[in-house]
């Protein structure tokens, strides 16, 4: 045991070094406008913002938009579609030029990633299946019951300060998924009571399982969505919000909204 | 009709799968077979990984096989410690080291990385194959080979090799279809594989078994169809005996 | 007279602490046939090991058509060319017909082309009456007739000595009979051998002197003349009489 403990700790100080050997790249806007094409990553499995339709293609707010923007800058967009609480990640390790997934600004991303301004906002919401008997007046009620969310997400970090460490709940009472559909599906089996999510995509989950309530809505943890850049990197982030401010000023994105969120 | 034939004679299990799907269909004006269709779409993918992770698995295997059983006691150690770590991590923690530690320096995409690390934790299993291979044929034909004048190298080549990968066939068809399966794992890098398709067109049209029945359909004829080809080669390559 | 094509002197060998055999001489003359007895773990097979390489001894030497060949720097594969070794339990390659395995020497040892090679190859499989099983893969033959092929193998090589390593004993008795004349022919060509076995009929018949080997050492060697009729050791006029009782009186194939 004591060899092998040896023999690997070995090994990751060898893959900790070969990654260290690794050249930061000057703004992502050069190799863009280079390559022509922007690589994008998402993760569709999230209606409205962003998901696959029948015949498979990608669509949804978010890449309606960002295709959009791609045209006004002139290249085209390579989609690379990764679990939601990969993306970050893989920004920050240069997999990715940017990620739209309707991503919040939130601190601890920021600290390895930036965030372009707002294009757009959201709200949370508490949903419950029908079988639901509790009680329920304001958000800190949700302690009281089983609680799922996706990993990852602003709602998970909110219900980590304000549940958990303010010790209204125990952790072993929050489940965690990595789609918001898993967590529907958990919710209608009746492993949870409670989950909590962005609204308009349980709206749109509900949509097709009449079983499901939404009993809250409002801004909690979310707010505006910001497109996720590289760390530092000013130039594209100039780039990305004159795009953004163009669009809001022509009413390209409120065209957008009626279309993806009209109820 | 002969290919479904060729899946399923004898594997009738595999039919269990339909009654299941057919259940779902009923009430949704849902199209199947472009659900189906969009899933095995990523087959192309799949295969994509499987076909660079099982030969690189076998090659490096085969290497390390033969440095285990005629290197030496200090090499057969370092190859120890090496099968150790390899099987002892979950496949999925070297595929995450690899995508976003290791190439940092040199960029792999998510369907290399995925690859190369699949190849790498199949090349440990792949030398414990060929290494019992290698110790079943055992130490009288290399002796034999030798009493003739034939260099250790030549023997082992001659001898040896051709007699273990025969032994090895029956196991190496086990390890093709772990690792057909495991080429799932590289959903968590973003490849289009089938397993992640099946997560998205589930997700969007809220049918969930639907979806995952068909990914388990695909695994299915995938890991059956390679495991009959495999079976085909054995009975060719076997020798003729009366016992 | 003639050096002896092969000279063991104080040849000793050891298995960790046990010793397998000590301070051997033997000299075999060419055109010998060397029949070697004795109980079984005396060391008769390792004598032959040793004899052709396969096994280093500990400490003497063996001088092998004017060299030593167990002196440093022996080209050991270059040396087994010339010894042919047949095996108790015939080892031949399995996954290879008769002709192929008595081929794969020529080809791959001595660099013969293919149709020189397989020539020769069935010249010998001829020889050993196997001619019309060539095709055949050692799964499909009888225990004789594996080891007739094995001894082709062998031959293939034309080596200067042959070693048998208890060649029949693994054998129905049946099949007995057809591998002994092999070996009968062989020895009647000229053949220097040397023969670890418990068949006393072939002994008194064939041999040219019988070794008998105990505990490690030779007891005595002498012709079949003087082993069986005029023993110098009480030993070895035992253990010939009980191994005739079993082997040697009631004669294979004959009545």
């Amino acid at each position: 045991m004591k060899k092998f403990l040896q023999y690997f700790i070995v090994s990751i100080l060898l893959l900790s070094l070969l990654a260290a050997c690794g050249t930061k790249s000057d703004s992502v806007l050069d190799k863009i406008k280079t390559d022509g094409k922007i690589v994008v990553g998402t993760s569709a499995d999230y209606a409205p913002y962003e998901y696959i339709d029948e015949a498979g293609n990608k669509t949804g707010f978010d890449i309606e938009l960002m295709e959009e923007i791609g045209k006004r800058m002139g290249v085209a967009i390579e989609w690379q579609d990764m679990p939601f609480d990969s993306l970050v990640a893989a920004v920050a390790n240069g997999k990715l030029d940017m990620s739209i997934s309707c991503f919040n600004y939130d601190a601890e991303r920021d600290l390895t990633v930036d965030f372009s301004d707002a294009y757009y906002s959201t709200e949370d919401a508490f949903v419950v299946s029908s079988a639901f008997t509790g009680e329920f007046n304001v958000p800190e009620d949700a302690a009281k019951y089983k609680l799922g969310v996706q990993s990852g997400t602003m709602q998970d970090d909110w219900i980590t300060e304000n549940l958990i460490n303010t010790g209204l709940m125990s952790e072993a009472n929050l489940s965690r998924y990595e789609r918001v559909d898993q967590v529907a599906l958990d919710l209608l089996a009746g492993r949870i009571e409670i989950m909590m999510a962005d609204h308009l995509p349980v709206l749109e989950i509900a949509k097709k399982n009449p079983d499901l309530k939404v009993i809250y809505q409002g801004e909690l943890s979310t707010g505006p969505i910001n497109i996720v850049l590289p760390d530092g990197d000013t130039a594209i982030k100039k780039e990305i919000d004159k795009v953004i401010k163009t669009l809001q000023d022509e009413g390209f994105i409120d065209e957008l909204a009626k279309k993806y969120f009209s109820e | 009709m002969a290919f479904f034939k060729l899946c399923f004679c004898g594997q009738k299990y595999g039919l269990l799968v339909l009654p299941v799907i057919r259940q779902e269909l009923k009430g949704e004006n849902l199209d199947f077979l472009t659900l189906l269709k969009y899933i095995a779409e990523g087959t192309a993918y799949t295969l994509g990984v499987t076909a660079i992770a099982l030969p690189s698995g076998l090659l490096i295997g085969i290497l390390l096989a033969f440095l285990y059983v005629y290197g030496g006691k200090g090499i057969a150690r370092v190859m120890n410690v090496y099968s150790t770590i390899m099987r002892g991590v979950p496949p999925l923690v070297l595929l995450f080291l690899l995508y976003f530690v290791v190439s940092k320096g040199i960029n792999l995409s998510g369907f290399w990385a995925g690859s190369i690390s699949l190849g790498i934790v199949s090349s440990a299993y792949q030398m414990e194959i060929i290494r019992g291979a290698l110790l079943s044929v055992g130490n009288d034909q290399l002796m034999a080979a030798r009493a003739i004048g034939m260099s250790r190298k030549q023997a082992v080549l001659n001898i040896v090799l051709p007699q273990a990968l025969r032994l090895a066939i029956p196991p190496w068809s086990n390890e093709a279809a772990i690792i057909i399966k495991d080429s799932s794992l590289v959903y968590a890098l973003g490849v289009p594989e089938i397993l992640r398709r099946a997560q998205l067109i589930g997700a969007s049209t809220q049918q969930p078994l639907l979806a995952y029945m068909s990914a388990a359909l695909i695994y299915f004829v995938l890991v059956t169809v390679t495991n009959r080809l495999l079976n085909m080669l054995e009975k060719k390559l076997t020798v003729p005996s009366n016992h | 007279m003639p050096e002896p094509i092969l000279s063991i002197r104080k040849l000793t060998k050891r298995y960790g602490d046990k010793v397998i055999f000590h301070d051997l001489d033997l000299d075999v003359n060419e055109g010998d046939t060397i029949v070697i007895i004795g109980p079984s773990g005396t060391g008769k097979s390792t004598l032959l090991r040793c004899i052709n390489l396969l096994t280093r001894s500990e400490s003497g030497q063996i001088w092998f058509g004017g060299k030593e060949i167990t002196a440093k720097g022996t080209n050991e594969d270059h040396v087994r060319q010339q010894i042919g070794m047949v095996f108790q339990n015939f080892l031949l390659f399995n996954h290879l017909s008769a002709l192929e395995n008595v081929k794969l020497g020529l080809i791959k040892v001595k660099h013969l082309s293919k149709a020189a090679a397989e020539a020769k190859a069935m010249e010998e499989l001829e020889r050993v009456g196997l001619a019309d099983w060539a095709g055949h893969y050692p799964g499909q033959l009888s225990g004789g007739q594996q080891q007739r092929v094995a001894i082709a193998r062998a031959l293939a090589m034309d080596p200067q000595i042959m070693l048998f390593d208890e060649p029949t004993s693994a054998l129905d008795p049946e099949l007995i009979g057809e591998v002994l004349e092999v070996m009968r022919s062989l020895a009647l060509e000229g053949m220097t051998m040397m023969v670890v076995t418990h068949e006393m009929g072939f002994a008194r018949e064939v041999a040219d002197r019988i070794v008998f080997m105990e505990k490690g050492s030779i007891v005595e060697e002498g012709s079949p003349n003087e082993m069986f009729n005029r023993p110098k050791f009480e030993r070895t006029r035992e253990f010939l009489w009980k191994i005739t009782e079993l082997y040697g009186k009631k004669d294979h194939g004959e009545e």
